[in-house]
């Protein structure tokens, strides 16, 4: 297709008229998605768009989990994420099953149920690549350690291996001829011309569970549904909806295990940070809501999982026991994504006197999609809302993925948004008139005033629908 | 594997049986890197490859010798490897760029180089039929220090005839294996005529030196705290000492003394010796068997023979102990292959659902009182949130791993295109099972095989026809 060519990111270019500064959710947010806990912890959070009293109440229910770590900062407030759009991406014919942000933070990959992947620039919003292969939708991703490999899981039952330079399959073991490369030619040629992404004769290339040449790894028996590399980048572990846990050695592209430990499909896959331990769905709780999604902590001692009641419970895999529970978003029947996202005092733009490794503050918070659209985040001890990004998108939201300063959310609508943390109190400190230079690449955002941030995210669907001129842009598919 | 839920300290500390059997060509001689996530094989067409334990693949392959490998060594931070053939010539590599980084030629065939514990621009070489080397390559062009192989004699003003006795007999010492101790500051040094010489690095003067086998001494090995060493000589019996701290401010080379500490010898078939190994800890001693298949283990606190681990019907040559498992990987003589004895685990099922226990026996279980109540669903929910206050930690890292300190350790590359570079190997697909293996006849011109010795594996690949792919 022709938009498949065409597809660009929209950078919010102009000024735009709207001041997203502020989330202003603390008005309806209450009622509706606040902690069962009830108000009284739900609304501090949202008190900081009045810039005279947000720091001290907002510190107030934190106190008792600040003294906890970070002694030498209890008097500082806390960072606090506060996401705000930055760039529109679309290129997407269909719904976005999975967005993620490269480990060095230069890139955006996307999945989407057109069957394509897409690489773009984290930074300038670029479309980069456009990945063709899949027969079918494409349903997860992942990137290498080293952010130059990616892999991506399809329903057509393969893994894929791809060089993020070129664009093209990254496998080449043990064959001489190219067929697959010129498969991949063929296909974009005629992507090129305009056609519909024709059917070519690709299914000889991969070989079953053995080495392939360009082709895909094969050896799922139904659709492949999550993906993890390991620390090392050395092995892939793919989870299917065929029950297995396959790994695979990536540099050969071979099938090196298979764990048939599950009786359910598998739908989350992690690494854990030494990459002794592949993190699955056999987690039992009393009531056993099935677990869509799995992510370990950054310190790979818990495991984050996505539960189909509404909820995501941190789990301490050791003892195997529910530590947290994460509740306010909407997730009862699509395998929606979050992680773990930190934030330090450098993406807080705060310029410490002692720059050493103790004196970085680090705060951990848990991002997640929502059924509804939004984009949540969680404190990892209080477990409260701290930020939610109303209607990011259009129906569901699918998957969210942070990286420092940087996060960058997929939804139903094909669109990807990046959003950009801006420190509350830069931001407040440039409402007094004090500073007025932003750090530049999301200074267009913060210069005009209006502190509406709905109306910001109409403004921001407008430009969507004058960008997406062509017919078939917004084709809203059911993911799965 | 994870060491939060693995209950590996109730298994052994030494290898029990053969796990993994891997191949690329014929593998002469192997030694892991540091960290033990990698192993280097050096094969007889002179190609070092290097395999990544995790996924038991190549990961890479780096061609610059002709001849037989003869020796490897690894740099600390694992980014560098020296490997010496009988090709007069020693490479370091880059496996960062998988370039060779420097060549050194000798005059003569290399026994075997060993790089400096600290410094990978320094190495030490033992040659054959000729003096040992020293050599330094900072700089662009390296240096070499040429190592008496015999202690220098306090007579230097004696008559001709006496002189010339000396020089005859010295020349029939030659060094055949050198290492460098943990602190680099020394080099041990073992000769054809079973002595041990201790060579000060800086000045390159032997300061002690001592008889201590009746044969050639073929290989050195120290622990990884340089305080034993282990001794494998031509008179069948394998040696393990207590190496004093050399590196001491106020040592006096002659109060040197380096006890003996265990001989470890088959007296009933009077075996001898092909390679031997310390194991991780250094508690274990490993060796290899001169026309026998097995690999003999002793323990070194009571000096006992604890087990013989039978393999392929194969001789065994150069024989190496994981950096810090009970891993024992092993070069097949005839075959070439690497043979690889580890521990396996037993697994735990009821792992997978962990509210359940097992139980030796039946067991009458009496409920409690409550425990099948029905209470309402949002009763147990709250209740549940409300035991959620503990506090947790998601980011602080745990150094329980001992080996953390290497953070930002070098991290090699993945490589896809190993098939590609390679025109010799050939590669068969047998369906989904692990098992690949060429056809009998043309093993020899070196494939690549990762089988895997589990129940059922074998069944499974054959069953999927052998069918070659190509």
């Amino acid at each position: 297709m022709s938009e498949l060519g065409s597809s660009a990111a929209t950078p919010i270019a102009e000024p735009p008229s709207k001041r997203r500064r502020v989330h202003d959710d603390s008005l309806d947010s209450t009622p509706r998605y606040g902690s069962p806990d009830g108000a009284a912890q739900s609304s501090p959070p949202n008190t900081d768009h009045l810039p005279g009293q947000g720091l001290s109440i907002r510190r107030a229910p934190r106190t008792t989990h600040d003294k906890t770590h970070h002694h030498r900062h209890r008097d500082e407030p806390p960072i606090r994420p506060n996401y705000q759009p930055h760039l529109l991406l679309q290129g997407h014919t269909r719904a976005i099953s999975q967005v993620r942000i490269s480990p060095d933070g230069r890139w955006i990959a996307s999945a989407s149920a057109d069957g394509t992947a897409k690489i773009w620039d984290a930074s300038t919003g670029a479309h980069l690549e456009t990945l063709v292969g899949h027969m079918a939708g494409v349903s997860c991703l992942a990137w290498a350690p080293d952010s130059n490999t990616l892999a991506t899981g399809s329903d057509d039952k393969a893994i894929r291996l791809w060089d993020r330079v070129t664009g093209s399959p990254a496998h080449a073991v043990g064959r001489r001829d190219n067929t697959g490369e010129a498969a991949g030619v063929a296909m974009k040629a005629l992507i090129g011309k305009g056609g519909r992404r024709a059917r070519v004769g690709v299914s000889g290339e991969g070989v079953r569970g053995g080495r392939t040449g360009r082709g895909a790894l094969l050896g799922h028996h139904n659709y492949v549904y999550s993906l993890a590399f390991s620390p090392k980048g050395n092995i892939l572990v793919s989870g299917s909806y065929d029950e297995a846990v396959f790994l695979w050695d990536v540099r050969a592209g071979r099938l090196m295990r298979s764990l048939p430990a599950h009786s359910d499909p598998v739908s989350g896959v992690d690494f854990c940070r030494d990459g002794t331990l592949v993190c699955l769905r056999t987690l039992v709780h009393e009531d056993n809501p099935a677990v869509t999604n799995v992510c370990f902590s950054p310190n790979g001692r818990f495991v984050l999982a996505f539960n189909l009641d509404n909820s995501i419970r941190l789990w301490d895999y050791v003892s195997g026991s529910v530590k947290k529970t994460y509740q306010g978003h909407t997730n009862k029947g699509f395998s929606i994504g979050g992680c773990f996202g930190v934030l330090s005092d450098t993406d807080d733009g705060i310029e410490k006197e002692d720059a050493d490794q103790e004196g970085t503050r680090r705060q951990a918070f848990i991002a997640s999609a929502s059924e509804d659209g939004d984009i949540v985040m969680w404190d990892v001890e209080s477990k409260q809302v701290i930020q939610r990004i109303k209607r990011a998108h259009e129906g569901v939201c699918f998957s969210v993925d942070v990286h420092g300063g940087t996060m960058v959310s997929a939804g139903q609508d094909g669109l990807i948004k990046v959003f950009r943390h801006r420190p509350r109190n830069l931001s407040l400190k440039q409402e007094n008139g004090e500073s007025d230079g932003l750090n530049g690449a999301n200074g267009h955002l913060g210069k005009s005033d209006t502190p509406d941030a709905v109306a910001a995210d109409e403004e921001l669907q407008r430009q969507v629908e004058a960008d997406a001129g062509s017919p078939g842009q917004h084709v809203k598919e059911e993911h799965l | 594997m994870n060491l939060l839920l693995s209950d590996d300290y109730l298994l052994q500390d030494y290898p029990e049986n053969i796990t993994n059997t891997i191949r690329s060509g014929h593998s002469t001689c192997v030694r892991f890197n540091r960290r033990g996530d990698f192993l280097a094989s050096g094969r007889v067409d002179g190609t070092v490859v290097i395999w990544d334990l995790e996924t038991m693949g190549v990961a890479r392959k780096l061609r610059g010798h002709s001849k037989n490998i003869t020796s490897l060594s690894w740099s600390r931070c694992g980014r560098y490897l020296l490997s010496a053939c009988q090709g007069w010539k020693a490479i370091l590599w880059d496996l960062q760029n998988g370039k060779r980084h420097r060549e050194v030629r000798f005059r003569a065939p290399v026994y075997g180089a060993e790089l400096h514990p600290w410094n990978h621009y320094q190495f030490a070489a033992a040659l054959f039929e000729d003096q040992p080397m020293l050599v330094d390559i900072t700089d662009s062009a390296d240096v070499r220090y040429v190592l008496p192989p015999v202690q220098k004699r306090p007579n230097t003003e004696g008559d001709a005839a006496l002189k010339e006795k000396h020089a005859k007999e010295d020349a029939k010492h030659m060094t055949t294996a050198i290492v460098y101790t943990a602190a680099g500051d020394h080099l041990l040094a073992g000769t054809t005529k079973g002595r041990l010489n201790i060579i000060d690095a800086k000045t390159r003067e032997i300061i002690y030196s001592e008889k201590i086998a009746s044969g050639i001494i073929t290989t050195l090995r120290l622990t990884e705290s340089g305080k034993d060493l282990l001794v494998n000589a031509q008179d069948r019996i394998i040696r393990t000492f207590h190496v004093p701290n050399l590196s001491a401010a106020d040592l006096d080379p002659d109060t040197i003394q380096i006890p003996l500490e265990h001989k470890f010898q088959d007296v009933v078939n009077r075996l001898s010796w092909n390679h031997v190994a310390f194991s991780a800890t250094g508690e274990y001693v490993a060796a290899s068997t001169y026309n026998n298949h097995e690999l003999y283990i002793w323990e070194r606190g009571h000096g006992s023979l604890v087990r013989m681990l039978e393999g392929p019907k194969e001789e065994q040559g150069v024989i190496e102990w994981h950096p810090h498992r009970a891993l024992l990987a092993a070069c097949g003589l005839e075959t070439g292959r690497i043979n690889i004895w580890s521990v396996t685990s037993p697994q735990r099922w009821s792992a997978l659902a962990p509210d359940f226990a097992e139980v030796e026996e039946n067991v009458e279980y009496i409920e409690k009182e409550d425990e099948f109540d029905i209470h309402p669903q949002e009763e147990i929910q709250k209740r549940r949130l409300d035991q959620e206050d503990e506090d947790v930690d998601v980011l602080t890292v745990e150094n329980g791993g001992g080996l953390s300190e290497e953070v930002a350790a070098f991290r090699m590359p993945i490589l896809f295109n190993l098939g590609e570079s390679d025109s010799e190997e050939e590669f068969v697909n047998v369906g989904l099972g692990t098992l690949r293996r060429k056809s009998p006849g043309d093993q020899d011109e070196g494939e690549m095989t990762g089988e895997e010795k589990g129940p059922g594996k074998k069944a499974g690949g054959t069953g999927r026809g052998r069918g070659k792919k190509k």
